[in-house]
């Protein structure tokens, strides 16, 4: 029993870098420009479609390396058509279109290359389990860690200490004083999408090679992502990758006990931090108006 | 009262609409009397074209569409031509389900209702069409109630009851794989009833359970339950998933070395999930309800080829449970002569399909007192890969539908006609 609880508390780890992964995405959009993207999902597998193309012609790790950005491309597209006009608007405008995109979108992955899983194949020597004891730590899913770790850390450093990152994270404060200060609003707002599609891409393409490719797999994956940010707090990325971690876990170990609850047990964690700690574990008070 | 204080005023519009309309009436009858017989047999589909089973759903749809061409080119429904009327239901909101049943049966005017892919669903929708009163031929939800406890004159089912495949697969999991199994099964109707029928049969035949957990339906992340699984240290982990489910908790097992340690298998497999698998994956002991692959059976051959000009692609299980079901409707019709539901329901009570129709060794035929068809069942292994590029599994046993099916009075259903 002990084992089994130390695996699950592993294995909620592995899961939960995954939900931060696209929690982040999700958190910075919502941050900058109050966009609650209910598409992140759409895009997730829009990244998976792309990279499941593309394989044929650069291989495994040229697919990774490319999808997320002809995914964040995408989004930049899609950003400056459709959202922008929603920006001064009651969020409930921008809510709707990404909710009515999220069903675009995956119709779209849907009708391009069929309801049907295909096969996303991974390199043989990331596909097995690295010991006999613990064999659910494959290659394939330590390496996700890495570089989930690899992705947050990069996108701490390009918002601690370069230009873009300082007027995201300002912009986050207070537009309009950022805006008064001369900054183009607009393109922050484009790159900054951008950047938070990227991250989707990303854990698109590592989704594929882990699940089935199928036109849903973002759909099952954005909901826990939600719950990652309310839990740990609206405007702090540091709580949403905590966030995402804790419901891992939290998921991982219900399923020792009572697994038909494993999904729900998710949404009674973010009932309990509203009920407590209504701005979650790291969040600033009143930060949505 | 309140409807006449709330009644608009009426203007010269609404008076020129009514007077069109009434005009249009009037003149209807007359057209429409003279169009009778061309009109229209029409065949409702509602099965989900999205969602986790969208991949099986349109199988089915494709099926039925070769049949509903194949129909119509051989003189259509009591001379009258066939119309496929297609719905998306969904994968698992039965309000939609619902809604769509009603639809086409009170807008579309429909004959027949055909779907669905979910269990649940094709519960749901049964109570809607034996309500109404119209034929409904479930294609491939596979949960017992449908034609047990549950049953309806009106209802038919082509794919197997859960219990049947449990029982024409659990003697090959037992001597193939071991006698200590433990379960993951989805947490609806379908998963339920598929493993129960699979402790039955076990049990009778000197099985063991020794642990089991559900998971919700659309669970995309299976580690945290196949690490449950192998500290139970079973022979067999038994998947009673479906459609996109089972490819996700394949491919992690797969991935977690577990095929090499213990064996995998279960009920239920489909060269959908096999498709979508990639090779190494693709292993275990299953039952296919269908497969493509059948040298020798009569029109086999003709249908696959059909379905390959129409998709480019081989016919699975799903396109011939579409197919059956659409063919099942016209022959009911044209047995009966007559598309009153009760007179189409009696005759095709205990109708066994045709060859070009049945596809299989043992042709199926709708056992009365219950409207189950009762198939061939393809016992064998999953396989990386065959001669063929499409053939991911094979066939070790054959297995007759009459040998596994159970008796009626197991099945629990207790029919009724209208008087």
């Amino acid at each position: 029993m002990q084992q089994l609880i130390l695996f699950n508390v592993f294995n909620g780890l592995i899961v939960g870098a995954f939900y931060a992964l696209m929690a982040l995405g999700l958190s910075l959009i919502l941050n900058l420009s109050g966009v609650i993207n209910f598409a992140h999902g759409g895009f997730l597998a829009l990244g998976a479609y792309l990279a499941y193309s593309l394989m044929p012609f650069i291989g495994f790790w040229g697919a990774l390396l490319l999808a997320p950005f002809l995914t964040a491309a995408i989004g930049l597209v899609i950003e400056r058509a459709l959202i922008r006009p929603l920006y001064g608007r009651d969020p409930l405008y921008s809510l709707l279109l990404t909710f009515g995109l999220a069903y675009i979108l995956e119709d779209a992955t849907r009708y391009i290359w069929g309801a049907q899983s295909l096969p996303y194949p991974i390199p043989g020597w990331l596909a097995r389990p690295l010991s006999t004891q613990y064999f659910f730590l494959t290659g394939y899913r330590l390496f996700m860690v890495a570089l989930v770790a690899l992705a947050v850390g990069t996108l701490f450093v390009i918002l601690r200490r370069t230009r873009l990152g300082m007027r995201i994270r300002a912009g986050t404060l207070d537009l309009e004083t950022v805006s008064a200060l001369g900054v183009n609003v607009r393109v922050l707002r484009n790159l900054n999408f951008g950047l938070g599609i990227y991250l989707a891409g990303l854990a698109g393409v590592l989704a594929a090679g882990m699940l089935g490719l199928q036109p849903t797999i973002g759909t099952s994956l954005i909901m826990p992502s939600f719950v990652a940010i309310i839990v740990g707090g609206l405007g702090s990325l540091p709580g949403t990758l905590l966030g995402g971690i804790l419901i891992g876990i939290a998921s991982g170990l219900t399923t020792v006990f009572f697994p038909s609850a494993s999904e729900a047990v998710i949404y009674v964690m973010m009932g309990l931090v509203l009920l407590l700690r209504p701005r979650g574990l790291f969040g600033e008070e009143g930060r949505l108006k | 009262m309140s409807e006449q204080k709330n009644s608009p005023v009426i203007d010269r519009r609404t008076i020129v609409r009514a007077a069109l309309a009434v005009g249009a009436v009037n003149l209807a009858p007359p057209f429409i009397l003279s169009a009778r017989g061309e009109q229209s047999v029409k065949i409702g589909f509602n099965d989900p074209l999205t969602g986790t089973y969208a991949a099986l759903g349109n199988n089915e749809l494709i099926g039925s569409q070769l049949a509903v061409e194949q129909i119509n080119a051989k003189g259509g429904i009591l001379g009258r031509p066939v119309e496929l009327l297609p719905e998306d239901s969904t994968s698992g909101d039965a309000g939609t389900a619902v809604q769509k049943t009603r639809k086409l049966i009170e807008r579309d005017k429909v004959d027949f209702v055909l779907g669905n892919v979910n269990s649940a669903l094709s519960l749901a929708m049964a109570q809607v069409t034996s309500e109404k009163g119209v034929l409904h031929i479930v294609p491939g939800g596979h949960t017992d109630a449908v034609t047990g406890a549950s049953c309806h004159w009106n209802v038919f089912r082509i794919c197997n009851t859960t219990q049947t495949e449990a029982n024409a697969v659990a003697g090959v999991l037992l001597s193939k794989a071991g006698k200590k199994w433990y379960y993951i099964t989805p947490d609806y109707a379908f998963g339920h009833t598929l493993q129960a029928g699979l402790e039955k049969a076990a049990a009778r035949m000197g099985g063991t359970k020794v642990g089991g957990d559900l998971s919700p339906l659309g669970t995309t992340d299976f580690s945290s339950y196949l690490i449950k699984a192998q500290a139970a240290n079973p022979d067999v982990i038994i998947f009673t998933l479906a459609g996109d489910d089972m490819v996700n908790a394949l491919k992690q097992a797969v991935q977690f070395g577990l095929d090499k340690r213990l064996h995998l298998g279960g009920a239920q497999q489909e060269l959908e999930v096999l498709e979508g698998l990639p090779p190494e994956a693709r292993v275990g002991y299953w039952v296919f309800e269908w497969y493509w692959k059948q040298a020798g059976v009569p029109h086999v051959a003709e249908f696959v080829e059909a379905i390959r000009k129409k998709t480019g692609k081989v016919p699975t299980a799903r396109t011939w449970f579409g197919f059956a079901a659409a063919w099942s409707c016209a022959l009911a019709a044209n047995a009966a002569k007559s598309l009153d539901a009760v007179k189409m329901a009696k005759a095709l009570s205990g109708m066994t399909l045709p060859a070009e129709v049945g596809l299989m060794p043992h042709l199926p035929y709708f056992r009365a007192g219950q409207n189950q068809a009762i198939n061939t069942l393809y016992v064998g292994n999953a396989q990386a890969q065959g001669a063929a590029a499409e053939d991911l599994f094979n066939v070790t046993d054959l297995i007759k539908g009459t040998d596994v099916a159970g008796t009626l009075e197991e099945t629990g259903c207790k029919m009724s006609w209208p008087t």
